[in-house]
């Protein structure tokens, strides 16, 4: 994790803490991943990204980016309804699982016009580099 | 009558068609037509941002289909597409980018040029606040607890919302509008909590208890996010589950606002005679 250790803007003031939703329910710990992510048990997967710790930080650190940097770095570790989400996103282009004609009938029984979902495999084309920069 | 693009993410088009009816009832009596997004894919963030750095082509490719339908602005009524949308907007001023995102798009026949304004339906009210006030018919009497959507406001310098991104007033004058009084508590401002309900169920449903908590003066939750509806109101009977009594009703904003505007329940997904009597 050394690329992305202990941002040297970090000055340890812990205001990130006060304004962090996990920690207001006793888990994670902002502070400790700025300093060392690695020195901690809680997971960087517990985020909710909502910013307030990013928008009060004096030091100006981008702590969502930093966040999602290690959730990328620790991918093997990502918890289940992650890693569901984002093989429904791979396969249907969509978070959750829904057929067009589902779709179709729950639109039309709220009397809204229908709604086309993407083509199945968009998604994970978007997400393969292209070929000139390979 | 003006028409804007309307982008509503896999939540609210899977789950929450009354949050789509109602908003679709309130911008309507404003002029606005909202034409939805055909064939779009999830935004990208938090899930496949979390498991690759090019979640943003995702984004770009919605912004390219938008384009092609030809607006230069979308509406969106969960905070966190909003987030996305325009977080990508702003990755497409780098011309490398940009580059790298038409040459995806180019198999699908789509072009991005980046000049799409993503607009949570906050802020899209917000822009019209006199125009709703002078449309108000029915003004209502009871107290909500606001919860305010979290990414459609932050990073401020991304959203543009120009409102305060810590202690965010634009919902509140909102609600003043339609005669509802706004409860003040601990807390109004931290998230939800609901999207750490992907990776630990137990924790988040706390987070939510904090919230009902701390609302319980008052008459209703008012929601401004998918993502919040869901812990605080779907997910609401596993939270209460050992204190019953906390039970809180919901609304979301477009809901309290239609029936301000006079619009009837069915119009706004909302059941007849509950909220009006």
């Amino acid at each position: 994790m050394t690329a992305l250790a202990h941002p040297q803007e970090c000055l340890q003031c812990g205001l990130c803490v006060t304004v962090c939703p996990v920690e207001m329910v006793g888990g994670h710990a902002i502070v400790t991943f700025m300093a060392d992510p690695t020195a901690t048990d809680f997971s960087v997967w517990l985020c909710t990204s909502c910013w307030r710790c990013q928008e009060s930080c004096p030091g100006g650190i981008d702590i969502y980016g930093l966040m999602m940097a290690w959730r990328r770095q620790e991918s093997d570790t990502a918890p289940e309804g992650y890693r569901v989400a984002f093989e429904h996103i791979l396969a249907h282009g969509q978070a959750m699982a829904v057929s067009q004609e589902e779709l179709d009938q729950m639109r039309a029984a709220w009397g809204l016009e229908p709604v086309r979902l993407p083509p199945p495999d968009v998604a994970r084309r978007l997400l393969t580099p292209s070929p000139a920069v390979r | 009558m003006s028409t804007l693009a309307f982008y509503p993410g896999c939540l609210v088009l899977q789950r929450m068609p009354e949050y789509e009816l109602a908003t679709r009832a309130v911008l309507s009596t404003l002029g606005i037509e909202l034409e939805t997004v055909q064939e779009a894919v999830c935004c990208g963030s938090p899930v496949a941002e979390s498991f690759t750095a090019d979640w943003i082509y995702l984004s770009a490719y919605n912004l390219a289909l938008i384009e092609r339908m030809g607006h230069d602005t979308v509406v969106t009524i969960c905070g966190g597409c909003t987030n996305s949308l325009a977080r990508t907007a702003r990755a497409l001023q780098d011309p490398a980018v940009l580059s790298e995102a038409n040459r995806r798009l180019a198999q699908f026949g789509l072009t991005v040029a980046g000049r799409v304004t993503p607009k949570h339906l906050v802020r899209l009210l917000t822009e019209r606040l006199d125009d709703l006030r002078a449309r108000i018919v029915r003004p209502l009497s009871l107290q909500v607890a606001v919860t305010t959507p979290c990414q459609a406001l932050r990073p401020d310098d991304v959203m543009g919302f120009g409102d305060d991104p810590l202690e965010p007033q634009s919902i509140r004058r909102l609600v003043r509008l339609t005669g509802a009084e706004v409860l003040d508590y601990p807390g109004e401002n931290e998230c939800c909590g609901a999207t750490l309900y992907l990776a630990d169920s137990t924790l988040s449903l706390k987070a939510g208890r904090r919230k009902l908590e701390a609302v319980q003066e008052a008459d209703a939750l008012l929601l401004g996010c998918g993502n919040c509806q869901l812990l605080l109101r779907r997910f609401q009977r596993f939270i209460i589950r050992d204190r019953p009594s906390l039970r809180k009703r919901a609304l979301f904003l477009p809901q309290l606002l239609g029936l301000a505007l006079g619009l009837p329940e069915e119009s706004l997904g909302l059941r007849k005679g509950v909220w009006l009597r």
